[in-house]
């Protein structure tokens, strides 16, 4: 059988639209694909969501090569062939397929979305940075500021806060494909026993781990080549993540909210480490929802499932304070860029005030519902200060109730994980005691 | 390795019932490997042994972009097909000629490989569409016999035309 015009077509067209979505509408990329990939074969998804998150990695770069050989921007209405153009121009200059490969399948992509007539137009392109590939790399290395390929705002916040130094460390760290970490139900197996399974699935480990429960693959595997998988022995979470219910510590029969639960990976967490207390996950979004009950049950946990508002706790509290409360708030996710690239080109800066004014009002609609004597771990998958250490100052000043608490195993009374730091993703913990 | 001479449309040879294959050895693989050369220089993505006028029960693929997954089929059955759809096709015995065809959109494939070892394959995508393309072929059918006649004869006219021209 001949080659076909259109093989690998499908991927690149899918792709192209992904980007689309996420650029020109503002979706999250998580939203976009399954809506692009349906279609495709696992091998072509694969491909498509390669490219995707590749684009959204590199995207400044990408942008300057382009604007570099087009004569004049693409019209508006021609703004998915840009986001076609930035899928060719990634796999020529940043991926080791074949040019000719990349090249003819990414044309013939036009078509597929309805652009036959811009075929020559992609393709001039697409040869020209073949042919100019080495000016083009050389004039990429000399521009300081498309070194990060993080918006401007972004990129000086976080030089701001960190300094020139470990700033570079985390642009470098937000760019890179993230690990893939398991989380083993310490309730059906052990740490040992689950590595054998691994290894005898030829699945590559690494030893190390900050934590008994987590495991660090050494590439990323569908999960359900994960030996029990389907019958709960294991989940996929990130190492910082798993932090969470770690210095949460709930107690037998103590009462716990976990708040803002979806998708359920730090409630069933909860559980796993103790299953005799007595959970309650809210959250707000109902389609979310679903996937805590589907974790739960995968996982033969229970807990009371509500879908409520945060805000709105007269709505499903039943007004028995709690001992202790996860929250795991709503925030810039700045600390996993690594796993979601699109969010550096979804947020906005005016949205941080947003959020932390958000934060600050979960707080304390929170903090009304814990006991005296109870904890409250305050968590976000930020690396903002407004969203942490000074959310968490603020609130300090706010509530004369409240005593912070040394947060295992650094001592001090808050702690910022960086992205890549022991191969976590960036995240933040604070442990707030209501005297009695 | 020797590159192979594929067979073009309309050669009766396309026509062949090929026979099943009783012993896997070295002669066979080395067919198989100028069966690769010959692919891969042609730009395809699958070869049956019948187009290189080898009658035997054997097909070869790799779609792949960067020719990374040669596959090898020897005596293959399709045992479960699910799913339609209609891609576009072309044939290495069709030079230059695409038309659309409707497959069975997964399958599952049982097949020998080159050292004899009997080995299952669920397919989707393109390897599934090459897949029944080759052992069309391996049964003497080609992929414009799903076209109209009036479709297939166009294709017959432009192909004998294009090998006078060649011939002159």
């Amino acid at each position: 059988m001949a080659t076909p015009h259109s093989a690998g077509a499908g991927s690149r067209a899918a792709a192209a639209q992904a980007l689309f979505m996420v650029l020109e509408q503002g979706r999250s990329l998580s939203q976009a694909l399954p809506l692009v990939t349906s279609s495709l074969s696992g091998r072509d998804r694969a491909l498509c969501q390669t490219l995707c998150y590749g684009v959204l990695r590199f995207l400044p770069q990408l942008n300057f090569v382009i604007s570099h050989l087009l004569a004049k921007p693409l019209k508006k209405d021609l703004a998915i062939l840009h986001s076609l153009l930035l899928v060719g121009t990634y796999q020529l200059i940043f991926l080791r397929t074949s040019d000719h490969a990349a090249i003819s399948a990414t044309v013939e992509a036009a078509s597929l979305l309805q652009r036959s007539r811009q075929k020559g137009l992609i393709n001039g392109v697409l040869r020209n940075v073949q042919r100019q590939r080495e000016q083009l790399e050389a004039a990429l290395a000399s521009h300081d500021e498309l070194q990060h390929n993080h918006p401007r705002w972004l990129a000086d916040l976080i030089r701001s806060h960190y300094g020139p130094e470990q700033a570079e460390a985390i642009f470098s760290a937000n760019n890179q494909q993230a690990p893939m970490w398991l989380r083993i139900n310490e309730q059906r197996t052990d740490r040992a026993q689950y590595l054998a399974r691994l290894a005898e699935a030829d699945i590559g480990y690494h030893d190390e781990s900050p934590l008994s429960s987590a495991i660090q693959l050494v590439q990323p595997v569908d999960v359900q080549r994960l030996p029990g998988f389907a019958e709960g022995m294991v989940s996929v979470q990130d190492l910082a993540a798993q932090h969470a219910a770690w210095l949460l510590n709930a107690a037998a029969g103590e009462r716990v909210l976990d708040c803002c639960a979806a998708p359920g990976g730090k409630t069933a967490h909860i559980l796993e480490r103790q299953p005799d207390c007595t959970l309650i996950a809210v959250d707000s979004d109902a389609t979310r929802l679903q996937r805590v009950h589907d974790n739960l049950q995968r996982l033969q946990l229970n807990a009371e499932v509500i879908n409520g508002d945060a805000m709105q706790p007269d709505n499903w509290w039943n007004g028995e304070h709690f001992d202790r409360i996860l929250l795991d708030a709503p925030c810039s996710a700045t600390g996993v860029i690594r796993r979601h690239p699109d969010i550096k080109w979804l947020r906005r800066s005016q949205d941080i005030a947003v959020l932390a004014q958000l934060q600050a009002d979960i707080l304390d609609t929170m903090w009304s519902l814990l006991k005296p004597g109870g904890t409250l771990l305050y968590a976000t998958c930020s690396i903002l200060p407004a969203e942490n250490s000074e959310q968490i100052a603020a609130f300090m000043k706010r509530h004369d109730d409240a005593r912070q608490v040394a947060v295992a195993p650094t001592g001090s009374p808050d702690w910022q994980w960086l992205p890549g730091e022991h191969a976590g993703d960036g995240f933040y913990y604070a442990k707030l005691e209501k005297r009695t | 390795m020797t590159k192979l001479t594929i067979l073009e449309y309309p050669d009766e040879r396309l026509r062949t019932m090929a026979q099943p294959i009783e012993a896997v050895d070295d002669a066979l693989r080395a067919t198989i490997d100028d069966m690769f050369e010959t692919m891969y220089d042609a730009s395809g993505v699958g070869l049956a042994a019948t187009q290189v006028d080898v009658h035997r029960r054997l097909f070869i693929a790799d779609c792949s972009e960067d020719q990374s997954e040669p596959l090898v089929f020897i005596n293959p059955e399709i045992t479960e097909k699910s799913g339609e759809f209609a891609n576009e096709e072309g044939c290495l015995s069709f030079p230059g000629v695409y038309a659309k065809v409707e497959r069975a959109s997964n399958i599952k494939v049982q097949a020998q490989d080159r050292h004899g070892e009997t080995f299952t394959l669920n397919a989707e995508g393109l390897l599934a569409i090459c897949i029944q393309h080759e052992i069309d072929h391996l049964n003497g059918k080609l992929f414009v016999d799903y076209l109209s006649p009036l479709k297939r004869d166009r294709i017959r006219k432009k192909l004998e035309k294009e090998a006078r021209q060649r011939a002159e």
